[in-house]
């Protein structure tokens, strides 16, 4: 049985993401296509992770015209050395049949591509 | 298609609104279609998740799904209002009592307390399609023969050899039967009695450990096994009502009956006091241990008089319905519905009353 402090294969993904550019605040379209997930299973992923203060998020402050504001996430300190620590120890081989979200395979889309560092 | 989302969000605690007001934003950049339609499905799984409404509506869904199905088990197809009115009312109960229970106490405070509620739901509606086959039963007359005969012994037990001087019932086929209006109160009485405890220990604020549930649950499953080893169809002193357990083989059982009758609410109680995590104050551990023995014996009571009165009953029903049951049980003896309803005599709610009120009475001692 999995312990309390293991993450998922899912959650691994997330946390591979997001330790792309640790300092850049991301958004969860760019988070989703990076790492395949849906949106119903990537979000409660990203609430446990902040809820453990491993993510940061907060509300885009200068919003595209004609479109609503975004959130943004990245990790904090904590959460990207328990990131470094849980990738590191992941095995390499992963079993058939996992969604390619496990490897971080996929590559974000162009509309939901990473957002600029915000200040 | 937003402002159903924001709607949506308005649901949940004001910590997780960000959170599904995100993944609502997030959809305009997400390419139209079934693209979009996912996405947007999945911060509706979001919403439904974060507001425990899956939990909320599942449970529901499951009570109605139940409830349905008891009832139309239950549902007679002649005339009998008295039945109907009993399973009406049985839903009306098992639906209402919760709110008042969780206005009053608060929720559920533990998956022990939800699980043992589900327990005592499913109890009493497992019982109602077994109640209503007797009642049924028993309101309609035999025809005549050993039927009629043994009807209208059990109808009147005083008629019966040596019971006593005859009060009614002396011309044979001129008994009635079935449930009065007074019974059926007074079963929905100990019924809503019964429910009405379930909650209130089960409850957020009642100060009943999930540990002690879970041991009361224990000793009350044991006790209702015994009970129903013991005397599966009620207690009658006139037939031979243990189709399973004959001569000495009796013996065993009885012993383990009075043991855990008395002993099973007393060791739950004393072991759940014991267990029990208390305050410094010794004036406080005591009344905290005195709750944990006195929850822990009722639900013990509880759980061994639900136990027995539902496969009591069902075993009984099974027997009236079903031929095959009866010479399964009764083997070689060729006895016809009536006869054997003749032989239990449906008194699992005496043990139920005996039980519970034994557990009530005995487990506050130790603490």
């Amino acid at each position: 049985m999995r312990s309390r402090r293991e993450f998922s294969p899912q959650t691994l993904s997330v946390l591979a993401a997001l330790c792309d550019q640790p300092s850049r605040w991301q958004h969860g379209y760019a988070l989703a296509s990076q790492t395949g997930l849906k949106s119903g299973t990537l979000y409660p992923i990203l609430i446990r992770l902040a809820d453990r203060g491993l993510v940061e998020a907060c509300w885009q402050e200068e919003p595209q015209p004609g479109r609503p504001r975004r959130y943004l996430y990245r990790l904090t300190p904590g959460g990207l050395a328990s990131a470094a620590g849980a990738l590191a120890a992941r095995p390499q081989q992963q079993p058939s049949g996992r969604p390619a979200a496990v490897a971080g395979a996929r590559q974000p889309g162009g509309r939901g591509a990473a957002a600029p560092a915000v200040p | 298609m937003s402002w159903l989302g924001r709607a949506g969000a308005r649901l949940l605690p004001a910590g997780r609104r960000d959170w599904a007001e995100a993944v609502w934003a997030e959809a305009h950049e997400v390419p139209t279609g079934w693209p979009r339609l996912a996405w947007r499905a999945g911060g509706v799984w979001l919403i439904a998740r974060e507001a425990t409404m899956v939990r909320w509506i599942g449970s529901r869904l499951v009570f109605a799904a139940a409830a349905g199905a008891a009832a139309w088990a239950a549902w007679p197809a002649g005339d009998a209002a008295m039945v109907r009115a009993d399973v009406i009312a049985t839903v009306l109960l098992l639906a209402g009592l919760p709110l008042l229970a969780r206005w009053v106490l608060g929720p559920p405070g533990s998956r022990a307390a939800r699980r043992l509620r589900a327990c005592g739901y499913a109890a009493v509606l497992a019982l109602m399609p077994a109640k209503a086959v007797l009642e049924l039963f028993l309101g309609a007359v035999p025809r005549g023969g050993i039927d009629l005969r043994t009807y209208d012994v059990f109808q009147c037990p005083n008629a019966m050899p040596g019971q006593g001087p005859v009060v009614n019932c002396l011309v044979p086929g001129t008994s009635t039967g079935g449930p009065t209006a007074g019974s059926e109160v007074m079963l929905l009485l100990l019924t809503a009695c019964g429910l009405a405890v379930l909650l209130a220990l089960t409850a957020r604020r009642a100060p009943v450990a999930p540990a002690t549930l879970a041991i009361g649950a224990g000793a009350g499953l044991a006790l209702g096994a015994a009970m129903y080893a013991l005397a599966p169809l009620g207690f009658n002193p006139a037939f031979p009502d243990r189709p399973w357990l004959h001569g000495g083989a009796v013996d065993p059982f009885v012993a383990l009956f009075w043991i855990l009758l008395f002993g099973g609410p007393l060791v739950a109680g004393a072991v759940a006091g014991w267990r029990c995590h208390v305050p410094a104050d010794a004036g406080e551990a005591s009344a905290a241990r005195a709750w944990q023995g006195l929850g822990a014996g009722l639900v013990c009571g509880g759980v061994g008089a639900a136990f027995v009165t539902v496969l009591g009953t069902g075993t009984t029903a099974l027997l009236v319905r079903s031929a095959r049951v009866r010479d399964l049980l009764y083997h070689g003896q060729h006895l016809t519905a009536s006869a054997v309803y003749g032989r239990s005599c449906s008194r699992a709610g005496t043990w139920a009353l005996i039980s519970c009120f034994s557990s009530a009475s005995r487990s506050s001692g130790p603490c």
